[in-house]
């Protein structure tokens, strides 16, 4: 919303001096923490990534890019690259699907708005769950002993799924609960936001003998462009933040089945090694990557969208 | 007729997703009530004794007890640095800053894609070198880069929600521009306002990363529960039962209003 240029508001195009006074003394105070914090974080870890500081230790020497070339020749740091890969695709992708998905059943299933809404309070509070709990709540359920995932199984004389201890499944067996939590809380906001579209377009196309699915394909879904690619966009930034339930869940393991770029990170820099320089020149790059990438998908993403 | 049976099918098909969606939450607070021997036993127990036994040994423990006045203490205080500094910012950025609006949102913003791994790090370094590393006074400021930003990112599209001329009627009645953000556009913009706020609570409330690299002795709940099962030989699932569930409670009590939140952020006509 451009507000300077919007006529008929009474708004003087110059600001006056109490109101320039005004956003000085309320704006200075937050935002100068603000950039005082994130200065000491990325110059701070940068600093860091330089050096060879070890946790236990307070003194340190420059070692200039030693670091960056040993992270370079490290198999662990390449794993966890892959790792990181995988998890960002699978969870957004799959988060999104099952969002449209869903947003499109309980629009045309649930006819009922109070009903619908009972059932979107019921589905956003996975979402709320902490990462923590969430985590918990699923190692439990998939426990090979007295797993609820597993009795199904064990029913029916089959053996256990061993979920978070085969190197091949634990992976996905923890982005199952990343989706959970995501997938369905998107999918309540997307009904909300099919909710608030013009009813005309899709009339037309089920005149022109649509069927619902191709109505939602051809019509809903693309004049939702725009929010969907913003919530592909958040999805994306907040699968980055996989630390929480991966740590819960698997500590990274079995092996290094699971251990995604920040979990390695935190393991070298804070776990039992302490190695806080390497583990920083490594949460630096993640910090470039992250912020050139995103930044550059943001502006992207906000001229798709418009 | 293939929109009949979407309808009939798909009604039943979303009750059923509820219920498959809620069932890990269900069985979690089921089993919280348990005993060992209901809990291990490999044919799922509907039917038992309840205990509280979980809750009172969850309660009782001085790790828990010490965890949740730390994440209270924790969270209240860089909730309320972010409310005091990020609401009148949000407001000022919503109605007198022009040219720098956009850049200073993506400010804002881009605090959102740093990885808290990379924030944690040099923090770590910070705090050690200023004698401050494990305390509380640490947790608080580092974890203020997520109030302000948050607090300032989603209370800028509520002041700016506000009718311009309420606020002009006000300043023509002679209130000064603090008068009018006081009197005027807090109360009115208040409703979307505790929206950012409990949105903000929550985050901060479920935050482990951080709180686990920045302390070793004063730690937070979510640093107390993701400990509990690397403790001692069995694993006292009943235990960590009642702590997922206790911790999980605050956010829990707040879905109600959290929802009206997403209904009055979503439900509107696009922009």
């Amino acid at each position: 919303m451009n507000h300077s240029a919007s006529p008929g508001t009474g708004q003087p195009r110059r600001l006056r001096p109490e109101h320039r006074r005004f956003a000085l003394v309320t704006l200075l105070p937050g935002l100068s923490l603000l950039i005082l914090l994130s200065l000491i974080a990325s110059v701070g870890a940068i600093n860091l990534a330089f050096q060879d500081r070890m946790l236990r230790f307070p003194d340190a020497a420059y070692v200039g890019l030693e670091n960056f070339e040993r992270l370079f020749r490290d198999r662990r740091f390449a794993n966890a690259l892959q790792v990181s890969a995988i998890w960002e695709v699978v969870t957004v992708v799959c988060t999104m699907l099952l969002a449209v998905l869903l947003a499109i059943l309980l629009v045309e299933g649930v006819r009922s708005p109070r009903v619908r809404n009972a059932i979107c309070i019921l589905l956003i509070i996975p979402v709320l769950l902490p990462r923590v709990s969430a985590g918990l709540i699923w190692r439990f359920l998939y426990s090979p002993t007295m797993g609820a995932a597993n009795y199904p199984l064990t029913m029916l004389g089959l053996p256990p799924i061993e979920f978070l201890s085969d190197p091949q499944i634990a992976l996905y067996a923890v982005a199952l609960v990343d989706i959970w939590q995501w997938g369905l809380f998107f999918g309540v906001v997307l009904a909300k936001l099919i909710e608030t579209l013009p009813k005309e377009p899709q009339e037309a196309a089920r005149l022109d003998h649509a069927g619902t699915l191709g109505v939602y394909w051809w019509v809903a879904l693309p004049m939702l462009r725009g929010p969907i690619i913003m919530m592909t966009f958040v999805k994306a930034i907040e699968s980055l933040r996989s630390f929480d339930l991966i740590y819960t869940m698997t500590a990274g393991g079995p092996g290094i089945s699971t251990e995604t770029l920040d979990l390695y990170a935190f393991q070298q820099g804070i776990g039992i090694s302490g190695r806080i320089s390497y583990a920083s020149s490594l949460s630096v790059l993640l910090m470039v990557m992250t912020v050139i990438i995103f930044s550059i998908l943001w502006k992207r993403a906000a001229r798709w969208a418009a | 007729m293939g929109r009949v049976t979407l309808r009939l099918g798909g009604g039943l098909l979303t009750w059923l997703i509820v219920l498959l969606a809620l069932l890990p939450v269900f069985w979690t607070i089921l089993s919280s009530f348990k005993s060992l021997r209901d809990i291990v036993s490999p044919i799922p127990v509907l039917v038992f004794q309840p205990t509280l036994e979980n809750y009172r040994t969850v309660l009782t423990t001085p790790a828990v007890r010490d965890g949740l006045v730390n994440s209270i203490i924790v969270v209240g205080s860089a909730l309320l640095i972010g409310v005091v500094l990020g609401v009148p910012a949000a407001y000022a950025l919503a109605r007198f800053v022009r040219r720098l609006k956009g850049d200073i949102q993506f400010f804002v913003l881009s605090l959102r894609f740093m990885p808290p791994v990379a924030v944690a790090l040099p923090f770590i370094a910070l705090w050690l070198d200023l004698g401050l590393y494990d305390t509380l006074i640490a947790v608080i400021v580092t974890y203020c880069i997520v109030t302000i930003s948050t607090i300032i990112w989603l209370g800028v599209p509520a002041f700016e929600q506000v009718p311009r001329a309420i606020e002009e009627a006000a300043a023509l009645e002679g209130y000064g521009p603090f008068a009018v953000f006081w009197k005027v556009a807090l109360p009115v913009a208040a409703p979307s306002l505790v929206g950012a706020v409990l949105f903000t609570f929550v985050i901060t409330w479920n935050e482990l990363l951080i709180a686990l690299a920045l302390t070793s002795r004063n730690v937070t709940l979510p640093v107390v529960a993701a400990g509990f099962t690397t403790l001692g030989m069995e694993v006292p699932w009943g235990v960590i039962n009642a702590s997922s569930v206790v911790l999980a409670l605050p956010p829990l009590i707040l879905v109600g209003l959290i929802m009206r939140f997403i209904d009055r952020y979503f439900s509107r006509p696009a922009r």
